[in-house]
């Protein structure tokens, strides 16, 4: 119950940051990707840094077990389809949600291509491609 | 809208990220989830598939019928292969990892993060801007749905293929200097620029 209602916490301030920040404006990514407005590059690079901070005093304390991200065989293609992808539609996959929530309803077709795309990745792999891609589902 | 200074950007994601793991005891990974859920509906499909209408017993006690039948077995040879069929059998390893989250706890994720994001919509009484995405596109339904829709496509498939997204590689990855993030996360902003780019032009 607890992990339950923490994880809906963690959602909604999640989707409010989002939304402020302006990662749910397609105008916003595309000023990014094109180096129009720095603004969300580099808060994007100030939030890593912080994280590398926050993550190492955690590492530190806590000597958690955290899978580690190898490089394998899909990590350059998945990620340059996954860039095309976010710079045409202008969602990574919690921002489909947070255009939702914003009232921008043809995202629901991002959103459905982004369901649809995760599980059609899953036969495709077991019947031509077979190598560990280490989803973070196993963190 | 007016949108967050960079220096709230950046102290929000980073504390997002932190609050997920102080909280929940797990990374912050959105494309994680949508693949556990996909799953998780994909499995339970193939589960119920491969249920029969016998039961374990019927099942066994037909098997046994049929495996006399075939091989013209005596009783001394059938009590043997009773003694076999009572050996507790191992239980076959699961195809997947068993998702520490159910389901219902992802969809619930989603839904607040929609939540969330409407309820800073309201509280700003704006929305987010658009005007260049009309501007690339234009208002034809069906070119923006193709764009929308193709373009989600690309997301969720590359995101599982890449094994995770902006907040798994981009934040969490990147910031604990993990090799995989770091090239998912170059090739993902290095196509996203190009893209970009290309779209401007054509503009």
């Amino acid at each position: 119950m607890k992990d339950t209602l923490g994880t809906v916490a963690v959602g909604l301030l999640f989707g409010f940051c989002l939304h402020r920040i302006g990662f749910g404006s397609w105008d916003e990514v595309h000023k990014m990707f094109t180096f129009a407005s720095l603004r969300l590059l580099l808060g994007f690079g100030g939030a890593v840094a912080l994280l590398a901070l926050g993550f190492a005093l955690i590492a530190k304390l806590q000597h958690p077990k955290w899978a580690p991200r190898p490089i394998h065989k899909g990590t350059i293609p998945g990620g340059i389809l996954f860039g095309v992808g976010w710079a045409l539609c202008g969602a990574c996959p919690s921002i489909a949600l947070v255009q939702l929530g914003d009232g921008q309803w043809l995202s629901l077709l991002s959103l459905a291509g982004i369901v649809l795309g995760n599980a059609l990745y899953a036969p495709i792999h077991a019947r031509w491609l077979r190598f560990d891609s280490g989803t973070c589902a196993n963190d | 809208m007016t949108y967050w200074p960079l220096w709230l950007c950046a102290l929000a994601l980073a504390g997002v990220a932190l609050i997920h793991w102080l909280l929940l005891g797990r990374m912050f990974a959105v494309s994680g989830r949508f693949t556990a859920l996909t799953d998780a509906l994909r499995l339970r499909k193939k589960d119920s598939d491969s249920q029969t209408s016998l039961s374990q017993e019927e099942l066994m006690e037909a098997l046994r019928a049929a495996t006399l039948a075939e091989f013209g077995l005596s009783e001394e040879q059938a009590a043997t292969l009773d003694a076999e069929l009572h050996v507790p059998v191992q239980p076959a390893p699961p195809l997947l990892p068993k998702p520490k989250q159910s389901a219902a706890v992802h969809l619930l994720f989603f839904v607040a993060i929609a939540l969330g994001a409407a309820l800073s919509a309201h509280l700003a009484g704006a929305h987010s801007d658009r005007a260049l995405f009309f501007a690339t596109f234009g208002h034809h339904p069906l070119a923006l749905g193709t764009v929308l829709f193709g373009g989600g496509l690309l997301v969720g498939f590359g995101t599982r293929m890449a094994g995770g997204c902006t907040s798994g590689h981009g934040l969490c990855g990147v910031s604990r200097f993990q090799p995989g993030s770091l090239l998912a996360t170059v090739s993902f902003f290095g196509a996203g620029i190009l893209t970009s780019l290309l779209l401007g032009a054509l503009r």
